[in-house]
């Protein structure tokens, strides 16, 4: 695990001599297994301050003679600071191993850390995070081991942690919980990832100081600090792609204050547009989406206190492709059996029905104290989001969406931490939230998931142990959440309800440093979550799925909605056991992750029967719980064949299981195997460097995927009177996963360094051969390709 | 020195509970009775009436879904009795059946005929029921499913047939337990003189039994 890392500053002074203030400071960052750091903040005290480039290197100009301070901080890193003297003649290694020193600060300005020392994480930074820009939060969190991602269509990527997603998976935007509409599979997270500088994915379901949800992992995603030097500084990303004729700009101005010690700001904002992808043979009709973000962030930091303010909008249409519009199995079934889909036109950037426009708004407040009682934390976030859903419908009705909803989210958190001694601390905290969803008037539809208020409240405790080569942090946790709930059934009456969830979670995890044979982290831990509405209510035909669903409280006889307390509901718990052996030579990382997830009463779609409506017939699906496994295994390795030669691979591996009925779970990631290359060289000692990188994916079929029955099975079953799943209700799906596939791909990068400005160009294409292929875990499998080659052109200028 | 560290950190804490109550003044709560939505779109209720050209007894023929998207079925009040060797006119009507008869909204027929151009009617009955039209129908199941014509007597604006009024001859002979399905389909931009069964989405989808008596 990343426990033990050393940062390494390779100095190399110059100038000339004599001269007073004439003098370069330049180094490399990079963690113990030699990864280079980009976007670490070197400081350099008095004076000025800068980040790592892609190469994790940093360079001062003009520097004076005599003694400085020299600090490199980065989120999720230890700290590192050393006295220097300029000139500084010779080359210096510095090796940092961070957990045998005592603190563990991961986000340096409020002394809080986002992450446990102890937990199995990965973190997406530098030049793998660039790699990334133009893509969706959802997609890029894919270059991740053991990460994947379910998909509707080329523009919406929602992250899978180990085969779990959706309401299974904790999302912590800038430290806040993302609460949008996370139920739908087809919902995408509304976070723009341009606003991070890293993104770490934690594996375990340990998330004692976040809350609820994370059963499957979290995703921190966290900007950059905020500047605290006088100057201006930014940057501004282009990138422009071929399918889809897509353009994404994206820039940040960010500076600090002279006047006001401490004082920084950054403005921030992006603008994506894409019209249809298109596969190898076919135009993906009404897939184009554009996406307009900004945020705004201040905060002024002394010694013993400070305090953060931070504003963002993320709003986003995106076009869901035509022709998986389908109201019948038998339009399924003609939808399959049809290539390409129906309603394929020419290219076009106009969004048609069926689309989605949703928009999410942020405003963050925060502010920490340090005093002899210990560090405290307040955090007050409110969320806005906004989802509209458009299907095809009757001309009259074609404007108003199908689905309206305004969901209304307040947090406050207060936390406290202190240092006891050398070898202890402990932290506790309190969270608070109130959730407002309405559905808004107008749609002409029975509306999907019912109105709610939420009420919720946590506590938490966690305690670290600091022994040297053994770290050990424990934590408890207790939530409560009460729901008062209105809806309407099936028959437009309206219904209300109210109930209460509340449960406990704790985690534990230890770390051992075995010298230079690596670090050995296990984390178990427990986590929980209430049902959310959908999961009770739903009611209806799911877009683009030929299928009705029906929540776990509506009575399958009648229609009604059901007393919770007759239905003998149980809260989804989980168990996650994590391990990570990390290894890390000079030449030679490698990283391998197991991980067993025993999920008690799963929430789940059950096949359950046939329905005929007036519409035709149609299979149904209720909600209902069962136990689930995820074991599985992640394995990252790195070897460096020559000075500037590396290969690498990535393996994800995973077998899920309902336990309860034997049977398998549908929409599981299948196996994933990654190999790639990079080759790196440096044009010119200041500041100039060419890397090629070359990498081949494989993804194999998903073998342990549930039984087919075909919409024909169906509807031949139903003409003779039978209903294939009265007395056999394993999981089904209307059609075999996708056969396995391979995609290869290529990336060209120039980096050039002027003056005070850095400018990166990156030449990438993705699935280079045109492969036509499908992917299990997109929804639209039923109805198209996936999209074939694009290349894509992006330049980053930073100032 | 306490004493000023407790005080910046009551400032911060004052700020920190003055601004959600300012939120939560934005906010508006929970609706205990939230507004009940029109449904226009929803048919549970599809009736054909089979009229003689000639005059006689009309056949009325109804399916009624309970309950929409429930699980309950969709059931007939019974199969289409025709007499034999006698030409019927067939008007198709629909309704939602969850608004009571005098709401807006409930006989759906009119919106069809208003959207004509983007909707069609297709069927696929028994075969040797009817002299005219003969064959199967117009229903396919793929696109090399033979179709036989059918009598359309309506129209949209650009002359394609719609089919809420249609018309069916009986063969001369006796027959029961014979089938008569009929596809509404909406063709939003995609209705044209090629389109078939197979486009569209499916509004109505529904199998009668069909029987012929000896006159």
């Amino acid at each position: 695990m990343k426990l033990v890392y050393v940062i390494s500053l390779l100095m190399l002074a110059a100038g000339a001599q004599g001269q007073l203030c004439s003098y370069k400071l330049s180094g490399t960052v990079t963690t113990e297994t030699s990864e280079l750091l980009a976007g670490a903040t070197v400081e350099l005290i008095p004076g000025a301050i800068t980040a790592t480039d892609d190469q994790g290197r940093f360079q001062f100009d003009r520097l004076c003679k005599g003694r400085y301070t020299i600090r490199v901080r980065f989120i999720g890193f230890e700290p590192y600071e050393s006295a220097i003297t300029i000139p500084e003649t010779g080359t210096m290694l510095i090796v940092l191993i961070i957990q045998k020193t005592v603190l563990e600060v991961i986000e340096v300005h409020d002394h809080f850390e986002h992450v446990a020392r102890t937990n199995n994480q990965v973190t997406l930074t530098g030049s793998v995070l660039e790699q990334t820009r133009g893509q969706s939060l959802g997609e890029a969190l894919k270059k991740i081991s053991g990460v994947s991602s379910i998909q509707t269509g080329p523009s919406i990527f929602k992250p899978v942690i180990h085969g779990l997603h959706s309401q299974r998976i904790l999302i912590l935007n800038n430290g806040i919980r993302q609460e949008g509409q996370q139920w739908g599979a087809e919902h995408a997270p509304e976070i723009d990832p341009f606003i991070a500088s890293n993104i770490i994915v934690i594996k375990d379901a340990s998330a004692i100081k976040y809350g609820t949800d994370a059963l499957g992992g979290v995703v921190v995603v966290n900007p950059a600090d905020l500047p605290e030097q006088k100057g201006v500084g930014g940057e501004i990303n282009v990138v422009g792609q071929t399918n889809g004729r897509a353009v994404t700009m994206s820039g940040l101005v960010e500076g600090g204050s002279e006047k006001i010690k401490g004082f920084g700001w950054r403005v921030q904002g992006t603008g994506r547009k894409s019209g249809d992808s298109h596969t190898p043979a076919y135009n993906l009709s009404n897939t184009g989406f554009t996406e307009l973000n900004f945020s705004l962030a201040a905060g002024i930091h002394k010694e013993a206190k400070g305090i953060d303010v931070f504003v963002s909008r993320f709003q986003s249409e995106l076009g869901i492709l035509k022709g998986s519009s389908i109201s019948s199995t038998e339009d399924l079934r003609n939808a399959m059996n049809r290539e390409p889909p129906q309603f394929t036109q020419p290219f076009t950037y106009t969004i048609e029905n069926p689309r989605q426009v949703v928009a999410h708004n942020l405003l963050k407040v925060k502010g920490h104290v340090h005093s002899d009682y210990g560090d405290f934390k307040f955090q007050y976030g409110f969320q806005y989001n906004s989802r509209q859903e458009f299907d095809i419908r009757r001309t009259s009705l074609n404007n108003l969406p199908a689905i309206d909803l305004d969901l209304f989210t307040h947090t406050l958190d207060a936390e406290w931490q202190q240092h006891t001694s050398q070898k202890f601390s402990s932290n506790a905290g309190i969270n608070g939230m109130i959730q407002v969803n309405n559905n808004v008037p107008g749609t002409q539809r029975i509306p999907f998931i019912p109105d709610f208020t939420s009420v919720s409240a946590g506590l938490f405790y966690v305690g670290k142990l600091n022994l040297q080569t053994w770290l050990v942090d424990f934590g408890a946790r207790y939530d409560y959440r009460h729901y008062d709930v209105a809806g309407f059934d099936f028959a437009n009456r309206s219904y209300t309800d109210s109930y209460s969830f509340g449960n406990a979670s704790f985690s534990f995890g230890a770390s051992r440093t075995f010298g230079s044979r690596g670090v050995f982290t296990a984390n178990l831990a427990s986590s929980w979550r209430p049902p959310h509405v959908s999961e009770l209510y739903s009611f209806g035909v799911h877009q683009s799925a030929a299928a009705i669903e029906y929540g776990l409280l509506l009575d399958l006889a009648t229609g009604e909605v059901l007393d919770i307390n007759s239905v003998n509901f149980q809260n989804e718990k989980a168990l996650k056991w994590v391990n990570t052996w990390r290894i890390a030579k000079s030449r030679f990382t490698t990283e391998l992750t197991g991980y067993l997830n025993y999920i008690f009463n799963y929430i789940y779609l059950e096949p359950y029967g046939v329905t005929q409506t007036v519409r035709g017939v149609y299979p149904f699906f209720r909600y209902t719980q069962t136990d689930a496994t995820f074991i599985g295994a992640d394995w990252f390795g790195k070897l460096a064949v020559a000075k500037n030669f590396t290969v690498a691979s990535k393996i994800g591996l995973l077998r899920a299981a309902d336990q309860t009925n034997n049977d398998y779970l549908i929409y599981i990631p299948p196996n994933r195997y990654e190999l790639s290359a990079e080759w790196i060289k440096t044009l010119r000692e200041d500041g100039q460097t060419l890397s090629l990188e070359a990498w081949g994916t494989f993804i194999d079929q998903q073998r342990r995927a549930p039984r087919v029955v075909s919409v024909d099975e169906i509807l031949d079953a139903y003409a003779q009177q039978e209903d294939p799943f009265e007395n056999d209700n394993r999981n089904f799906d209307f059609t075999a996963p996708p056969p396995a596939y391979f995609l290869l791909n290529l990336q060209a990068g120039f980096s050039h360094k002027l003056n005070n400005s850095k400018l990166d160009l990156r030449l990438r294409a993705t699935n280079l051969l045109n492969n036509a292929y499908r992917e299990y875990t997109n929804r639209m499998r039923y109805y198209a390709d996936e999209v074939g080659r694009n290349i894509a052109l992006s330049l980053k200028l930073s100032f | 020195m306490l004493h000023l560290k407790n005080k910046a950190m009551n400032n911060v804490i004052r700020k920190l509970v003055i601004l959600p109550l300012a939120f939560s003044l934005l906010l508006s709560g929970c609706d205990d009775d939230p507004a009940r939505e029109d449904v226009p779109e929803l048919i549970t209720q599809v009736k054909l009436t089979f009229t003689p050209v000639a005059g006689g007894s009309v056949v009325v023929v109804t399916a009624t879904d309970p309950d929409g998207n429930g699980p309950q079925d969709l059931v007939a009040d019974g199969p289409i009795e025709l007499m034999q060797s006698t030409t019927y006119d067939l008007s198709i009507e629909l309704f939602n059946g969850l608004l009571d008869p005098t709401d807006d909204g409930y006989n759906l027929t009119a919106e069809i005929e208003e959207e004509a151009g983007e909707h069609q009617f297709f069927f696929r009955f028994s075969a040797d029921v009817f002299s005219t039209p003969t064959g199967t129908g117009n229903i396919k199941d793929n696109p090399s499913t033979p179709v036989s014509d059918i009598n359309y007597l309506d129209e949209d604006i650009n002359s394609r047939p719609l089919g809420l009024v249609t018309r069916w001859t009986t063969d001369n002979v006796e027959v029961s337990d014979k089938s008569f399905r009929i596809v509404l389909k909406h063709q939003p931009g995609i209705k044209s003189d090629t389109s078939t069964s197979l486009d569209g989405e499916t509004d109505v989808d529904i199998t009668f039994v069909l029987l012929v008596y000896l006159s």
